[in-house]
């Protein structure tokens, strides 16, 4: 999955003499959050990128708190506020080459650039949806854990059982934990998910989700809480 | 002995199938149990109606015209192309395999279904049973979890359309009602309201709290997710915190159940932990539910259930006394046992409950009743937000 595939094509972008107050009405309106802003040149070459505003650069004006920026007003142009240089991404970047840019900028957009034109706009929320569709979690499935050395051909190892079951994957991630295990997390459409990592340990596999049925206290790596003891539950806050 | 008002839904092709040789899912539960019923003196032939068959119209409500083309197309399965174009429709799979005249099969266990429904909601019967019905996974266009064709729905959305009914649908199987509550997820019309173990453990993964119905059916999907080891008591007790309050908030004209009978202890594809007199339980809640609320209207379906011979059979004829608002007795006929102990060459159960004493306490019995509580009392919190605000 690149950039193209989950960026915002349809930008809003502003010059730099625009009024603060007017990006703050944008905003409002529009439901935006970031506003690249662009130089228009006089040559016939595209419009230049010269900075990049945040809503929360546009809040802070006039408010009352010590990061607020001192001696600006909403009168003001918004070039007074705008960040640069700016970061931007490619249209053929692989989204977690961009994931990585925003997490280690602390960012929360950047423009996409084509060939010195703006071309769109990604954002963090781009890359949680991004998650989601490669996750599979849109597919009735059953959800396992398996933990295997890294080496080559662990995973054909473990998707040639998957495969002699006639089971169809929807989705493989992989998280790491030492440097001598990789754990993948497939994601399996079939209804006996407990069949098949039963399968699964019976050949040597260490499985860690689902846990063994009947078994009282679930080993789990990283310090996670065992399975089944009851734990709090955020499941409900989001209604 | 006539019962006046109730209707089984019966054909013998109805469990004369089977999806693959070794496959879970056993039609032949369907006749296990209606040989019980009839050795019991629970069900006569005058209770016996035959499907009426559908036309093409009926399932293409709700399914893609493409996908029961491609269903249809699968008339000799040694014979099918196990191509792409049908694995795209979750065709061809060791959930799903192929078998001979796939379609005709599935559109009866449909037509039984619609049959049901239709007998109900025209006033013909009062309650009614398809016990080979029950395909709460399959989707718009595509099979899933042993289910190519979504009776219930296809039954449901008629009684909607149709007879102008609103239809609360309640899923105690093991697995998330998925199937029926993403094809009325935005519909004011139909209540979907399922229990089951919670997916972070069991397909098809979904049936959270959080998923409570969209746009003009907000606050029409309800989910009560379980922990593995739940048992009767702690079942019940869920069912009663929720289920009646939103039932009645909904105020159905029919209720369908899904009656899915893998909760049970011995099952082997769930983990909850449940005994024959707990799900017979939760049959007669729900047959006084629809007394209650919905004029008495019920219709009641089969669904999954994997100890085919020793649960399901009992628990069926269980669910079918409670409808006709009789018992299933203590000792079962010796014939029964004998006859089916004989053809299949396996033992079968001499009694209607589960011998208990033999059974230990679920691990952690106190912590999983608390959490299941818990999320019983967020869920009926948030449930009466989102009402109120309606």
């Amino acid at each position: 999955m690149l950039v193209s595939d989950v960026m915002t094509r349809k930008v809003v972008a502003i010059g730099p003499d625009t009024p603060i107050r007017d990006v703050q009405t944008l905003m409002e309106q529009r439901n935006i959050r970031h506003f690249p802003i662009l130089q228009s040149r006089s040559n016939a070459e595209p419009d230049a990128l010269i900075g990049i505003v945040s809503d929360r650069d546009v809040r802070l004006v006039g408010a009352d708190h010590p990061r607020a920026p001192a001696g600006v007003t909403s009168a003001h142009p918004i070039s007074q506020l705008m960040v640069f240089p700016v970061l931007t991404a490619h249209p053929d970047d692989p989204i977690e080459e961009t994931a990585k840019v925003l997490r280690e900028n602390k960012i929360g957009a950047m423009p996409v650039m084509d060939d010195g034109r703006l071309v769109g706009i990604v954002t963090g929320i781009d890359m949680l949806d991004a998650l989601v569709r490669m996750s599979g979690v849109y597919e009735a499935a059953s959800r396992l854990e398996v933990e295997v050395a890294n080496r080559p051909g662990a995973l054909a190892d473990l998707l040639g059982h998957v495969a002699a079951r006639n089971v169809n994957v929807s989705s493989v991630m992989t998280t790491r934990g030492d440097p001598d295990t990789v754990t993948f997390v497939l994601r399996v459409s079939t209804v006996d998910g407990h069949g098949l990592a039963r399968h699964l340990r019976d050949q040597g596999f260490s499985v860690p989700w689902p846990p063994e049925p009947g078994s009282d206290d679930v080993p789990r790596s990283g310090g996670r809480a065992a399975a089944i003891e009851p734990v709090t539950d955020d499941s409900t806050q989001q209604a | 002995m006539s019962t006046p008002g109730f209707k089984f839904v019966y054909d013998p092709e109805l469990a004369g199938f089977e999806l693959a040789p070794d496959h879970p899912f056993k039609p032949l539960r369907f006749e296990i149990t209606r040989t019980l019923l009839t050795a019991v003196g629970l069900l006569a032939d005058t209770d016996l109606v035959s499907p009426t068959p559908l036309d093409d119209d009926d399932i293409l409500m709700i399914h893609d015209r493409r996908f029961v083309e491609a269903v249809r197309s699968v008339t000799v399965a040694s014979r099918a192309l196990n191509s792409s174009s049908l694995s795209a429709f979750g065709l061809g799979t060791s959930d799903n395999p192929l078998f001979d005249d796939m379609h005709d099969k599935i559109a009866k266990v449909c037509a039984a279904t619609v049959t049901a429904v239709d007998l109900v909601a025209s006033g013909r019967a009062l309650r009614t049973a398809n016990l080979a019905g029950g395909l709460h996974h399959a989707l718009r266009d595509r099979a899933s979890g042993f289910c190519i064709y979504n009776d219930l729905a296809i039954a449901i959305r008629k009684a909607v359309d149709h007879y102008g009914l609103r239809v609360a649908y309640i899923d105690i199987d093991a697995h998330h009602g998925d199937g029926v509550q993403w094809l009325f997820y935005d519909d004011p019309a139909v209540l979907t309201l399922s229990m089951h173990e919670s997916g972070r453990y069991l397909f098809p993964g979904t049936g959270h709290t959080y998923e409570t119905g969209k746009d003009a059916g907000r606050g029409t999907a309800v989910n009560l997710p379980l922990e593995p080891f739940t048992e009767d008591a702690s079942f019940l007790e869920c069912f009663d915190m929720v289920v009646p309050r939103a039932i009645e908030h909904f105020a159905p004209d029919l209720i369908v159940l899904q009656a899915g009978a893998d909760m049970h202890r011995h099952d082997p594809l769930a983990d909850l932990w449940l005994s024959l007199d707990g799900m017979g339980e939760s049959y007669r809640r729900v047959v006084e539910l629809a007394d209650t609320y919905a004029g008495g209207r019920l219709v009641v379906t089969g669904g999954g259930g994997y100890d085919p011979y020793q649960t399901v059979p009992r628990a069926w004829a269980r669910l079918w006394a409670e409808v006709i608002g009789k018992q299933l007795p203590a000792e079962l006929p010796a014939t029964w046992v004998d006859g089916w102990e004989h053809r299949l060459g396996v033992s079968m159960p001499t009694t209607s409950s589960d011998d208990q004493a033999t059974w230990t306490p679920a691990p952690r019995r106190a912590a999983i009743a608390s959490r299941n509580r818990s999320v019983a009392e967020r869920l009926l919190a948030t449930l009466e937000k989102i009402w109120q605000l309606k």
